[in-house]
């Protein structure tokens, strides 16, 4: 072993000296040859000649030697990487188009690759997440998903038997924290007790709830999340036990989340709010009041026996549903339940989006594949002859192979390097710009299956256009090839070339036409009339304490002192100077906050037991409308005497009116929610998008403040300025600590802003896809112009006789463009046809456009028949200026 | 080719090696020549065969080179044995004359002593 060890690390070593030891050697055994011939009476010359015979080969027993050496192998590979490296800075052009396209190629892929690993194949952050499952109320009629009523949740606890724990979560309850410093408003989480062990989730600090503090009455206990401990406490290791006041009451703090939990959501189930400040326990009573049962506040996840499957759950939960929906035929009669698996719950919107940003991304570096497959056929063709002349001088087939490998590989790994750069600076960019409402966002990082990933496709992509070359030099025959000139072989390899450049074409015709109908989709989004104005208007949400509500009983809408902070702070905003008017709203267009209501017309037959009129709620102060300016089309609007004592009033949009009355006009009927007393519809208003530019209007009903059912809490103010609406934020602060400096205001923005930031995951999305598209159009028009140039070089012997013979210079460039106009003629008729079968799976993705759409499927064409041109251009240009001379001399 | 005949040629060429440096210490033409002389002219060795090969015993430590002055009043690359060559060929002898033993009387074999 150490004798090997030791002749290998000589061979390294003193390689060339050893070679030198060699020749000197050899030509001694050589002279020593010709001696004795010559001493036998043979002619010197004859001798020589027949030495040479005998030996049959100078340079083959040198490559005997030295294969016969240890570290043979080591030393080729380096000998390999050596001449590589040679080769390919030799050409450095060459190299660094390869490089780079590949860099693109492998970054972008990387990249959409930590996305999509992220979101959808990370397991979720908590231990044997599998057997996770979050269970929900569906409505028989139609399947769709309800939260779940306490009532019902309780009796599931009790009546299953295929869960080991069962938890809830009721994710509204705000808190209003004073006490230190300003008042501001924590996000809050009330949960059963088991919530967490549930999870799985350790305490960073402290200790989970206590069964008994998850009782009515109780001691109040709360949980920080990581962040909020952080932020109110510097992270001090002495909170737990510490108490403080929320909502005006004392909490004793038991303990803190760690710092990497997070609840896994979709942000529609919590209405847009992904983070938790504040947990409490959910102290539900045991067992539960019966009007428990008829409101659908919880979120509830469970997690499955070892060994249960999903389906003998789900059956288990159906003779629950069975039982509870005869127990309680009011409230439950045709509700069932449905057990859904937490992971693909949380992702279930976001998956058509990635999957095409993946296929788009996957396009790119097919591509990007295939046009480096093209480049190094092309120059595998200029390199026969080498090959040739290396297999003359005694190289084996392996050895050119192993070569030509090691030359692809050196420039995936360079391109997979740099593309690694790509990522690396890309992702924290990515993160940045994801849309709010991704889910899992936390999870988007660089971990080890990335960097696993992207080595893969480093080798692979390697290894795939390796092997175009090596196919090449398998038929390449030394005598062949040093008489003709590589011109045989030329002739069979650009079948090979012509087609990975059509389907080049055709790629970046599919992708531009996706890109095109997302990026029409989204234009068509910013034509859309949101059903207000959009400028000049400044929103910001407050938070009133529970003490406002004092007093209050559900359904007479009395709550003065409500009524006076808004009053108030109404009259000091429009006093501002630059703000013009001023109003309040609940569920302010596109902020992700809704309600609705069932309702009833006065007159008209009761519906079927289970069939109800469903209308949007919006609580509004007076002077909503006008500050919005949402247009007034029939009857009036509220005004400033619209409070308890007056008669109650609604105000409906135009769908609702068309909707329940049809032509005639609703202006004077009456209708009733919530509680006895009739209302009177006095006008209609427009229209409004609610929760995103691409969703169709829905029935809405206006409802004064002064005279809604229930206790609205967390106003919206809407204020409309002459100035830009920002310069008014400093005197909206004031004016609300002014009037009550417990109240906490925070969601300070524009109209804008909110507008623009509903529609960001379509932008996101739209943005990427178009980038892919742009590279796409880049490298394949390289491609183009790689193939054309090759094509060029190998006629110009053909170009110059022609010219030497009269053709005139346009007649050749127009004979090299019309082969051109063929690649790029099947090149977008395969693109287009691909184009109409593929874009029909992203039609959900797009608004306002067809997935046929004739601008885009014209337009695109059209663009790419004018880059192929300029691509083809340059190398037919060349083609025509040979020198007739010259092309007859060369080779 | 089968695996086991190259084997076998690789024995009999580095057995026929080892035998002539024995003798004396050699070059490379050397070894050629008296391999031919010993064999009465059976084995030819040529250069591509006869090169890799020493190198290769060479790096096994069965032979050790050095520099000397050949017949044609030149620096030539001497081979001598070593002591593991010494044993090596000790060993391969040895296993050769089994070999040959137990094919000659294989070959001598007649029905009747069956």
């Amino acid at each position: 072993m150490i004798q090997y060890c030791r002749a290998l690390f000589r061979n390294l070593r003193h390689r060339q000296a050893l070679n030198e030891e060699l020749d000197e050697e050899l030509s001694a055994y050589v002279e020593s040859v010709v001696k004795d011939k010559v001493c036998r009476g043979i002619s010197p010359e004859e001798a020589i000649r027949e030495a040479r015979l005998e030996i049959g080969g100078l340079e083959q027993v040198k490559q005997g030697v030295r294969d016969a050496r240890k570290g043979a192998f080591v030393e080729g590979l380096m000998q390999d990487l050596r001449y590589a490296l040679r080769t390919l800075a030799g050409s450095f052009g060459f190299s660094s188009i390869i490089v780079l396209t590949l860099a693109l190629g492998i970054g972008a892929n990387s990249a959409i690759f930590t996305l999509f690993n992220g979101v959808l194949l990370k397991p979720l952050p908590y231990p044997d997440s599998t057997r996770l499952v979050m269970l929900w109320e569906t409505l028989v009629r139609n399947g769709a998903l309800d939260g779940v009523a306490p009532a019902n949740y309780y009796d599931w606890h009790r009546e299953t038997h295929s869960f080991e724990k069962m938890a809830a979560i009721d994710p509204y309850p705000d808190f209003i924290l004073t006490g230190s410093g300003s008042a501001q408003r924590l996000a809050g989480a009330a949960v059963s007790q088991e919530f967490f062990s549930l999870l799985g989730v350790h305490m960073a600090l402290g200790r989970d709830f206590l069964p008994e503090e998850d009782k009515p009455g109780s001691r109040q206990a709360v949980i920080l999340s990581y962040s909020t401990w952080m932020r109110l406490f510097g992270g001090r290791t002495d909170v737990v036990g510490q108490s403080i006041r929320l909502n005006d009451a004392s909490y004793s703090i038991v303990g803190v989340l760690p710092r990497n939990f997070y609840l896994v959501s979709k942000a529609a189930d919590y209405q847009s709010r992904n983070r938790i400040d504040i947990w409490t326990p959910l102290a539900l009573p045991s067992p539960p009041a019966a009007w428990q049962r008829g409101t659908h506040p919880l979120c509830v996840f469970a997690r499955l026996k070892p060994g249960i499957s999903l389906q003998q759950a789900q059956a288990d939960l159906n003779v629950v549903a069975g039982n509870l929906q005869l127990l309680y035929p009011n409230d439950d009669k045709d509700r069932g339940i449905a057990a859904t698996p937490l992971e693909s719950h949380v992702v279930e919107g976001i998956r058509v989006a990635l999957f095409t940003l993946l296929a788009a991304v996957v396009m790119v570096l097919l591509l990007a594949c295939a046009n480096i497959a093209n480049l190094m056929l092309t120059r595998g063709a200029a390199r026969q002859k080498e090959i040739a002349v290396r297999i003359a001088l005694g190289a084996g087939r392996m050895r050119i192979a192993r070569q030509l490998l090691t030359e692809s590989l050196v420039l995936s790994l360079v391109g997979g390097s740099l593309g690694f750069a790509i990522l690396l600076v890309s992702v924290p960019a990515l993160v940045r710009h994801l849309p709010a409402d991704v889910p899992r966002a936390a999870d988007v990082s660089i971990d080890w299956r990335v960097v696993l990933f992207t080595s893969l496709l480093s080798i692979l992509t390697g290894i795939l256009f390796g092997l175009v070359p090596l196919y090449q030099a398998r038929r390449v025959s030394a005598n062949d090839s040093l008489k003709q000139g590589g011109g045989a072989v030329a002739a069979d390899h650009s079948r090979v070339q012509n087609s990975l450049t059509v389907a080049q074409l055709a790629i970046a015709v599919i992708l531009l036409a996706g890109a095109g109908l997302m990026t029409k989709s989204l234009w068509r989004l910013t034509e859309v009339s949101p059903g207000f104005r959009t400028d000049h208007i400044l929103t910001a949400r407050l938070s009133l304490p529970p003490q406002y509500a004092n007093g209050f009983v559900f359904g007479t809408g009395k709550h003065p002192r409500i009524s006076q902070f808004e009053d108030e702070l109404l009259q000091r905003m429009r006093a501002v100077p630059g703000v013009q008017s001023a109003a309040f709203a609940s569920y302010l267009p596109m902020s992700g906050v809704d309600n609705s209501w069932a309702f009833y017309i006065a007159g008209r037959a009761p519906n079927p037991p289970g069939v109800f009129d469903v209308t949007h709620y919006r609580p509004v102060s007076a002077g909503y409308f006008e500050t919005m300016g949402i247009p007034v089309l029939r009857g009036r609007t509220f005004s400033e005497s619209d409070t308890d004592g007056s008669p109650l009033e609604v105000v409906i949009n135009e769908t609702m009116a068309r909707t329940w009355w049809g032509s005639q006009t609703p202006v004077g009927q009456h209708i009733r929610f919530g509680d006895q007393h009739w209302r009177t519809v006095i006008g209609v208003v427009g229209d409004v998008h609610h929760d995103s530019l691409a969703d169709t209007p829905e029935p809405d009903m206006y409802v004064p403040y002064g005279q809604v059912p229930n206790v609205e809490a967390r106003p919206v103010i809407v204020v409309r300025t002459a100035i830009e609406p920002d310069s008014v934020v400093s005197a909206l602060r004031s004016a609300v600590s002014d009037v009550d400096p417990n109240v906490p205001i925070d969601q300070i923005e524009s109209m804008k802003q909110l507008v623009y930031g509903s529609e960001s995951e379509s932008r996101f999305r739209t943005a990427f896809v178009l980038t892919f598209a742009f590279l796409a159009l880049f490298v394949a028009s390289i491609g183009l112009y790689g193939v054309m140039s090759y094509s060029v070089t190998q006629r110009t012997r053909e170009f110059g006789i022609r010219i030497a013979i009269g053709a005139t210079r346009g007649a050749v460039l127009r004979a090299v463009l019309a082969r051109a106009a063929k690649f790029v003629c099947i090149g977008v008729c395969v693109g287009v046809a691909g184009a109409l079968v593929l874009t029909r799976l992203i039609a959900s993705l797009l608004f306002g456009v067809r997935p046929v759409d004739i601008s885009i499927f014209v337009s695109v064409p059209v663009l790419l028949i004018a880059i192929a041109f300029i691509a083809s251009y340059f190398p037919a240009k060349r083609a025509s200026s040979v020198n007739p001379m010259d092309a007859l001399r060369y080779e | 080719m089968p695996s086991s005949q190259t084997d076998l040629l690789q024995g009999t060429l580095d057995l026929l090696i080892l035998k002539s440096v024995a003798l004396e210490e050699l070059h490379g033409m050397g070894i050629s020549r008296r391999i031919m002389q010993i064999t009465n002219g059976t084995f030819e060795v040529k250069a591509g065969s006869l090169f890799p090969a020493l190198y290769r015993m060479e790096e096994a430590g069965w032979l050790t080179s050095f520099w000397g002055e050949a017949e044609t009043n030149r620096r030539a690359k001497f081979y001598r044995l070593t002591k593991t060559g010494k044993k090596q060929l000790q060993t391969e002898s040895d296993r050769w004359e089994r070999i040959s033993l137990a094919m000659a009387s294989a070959l001598r074999a007649t029905r009747e002593a069956s």
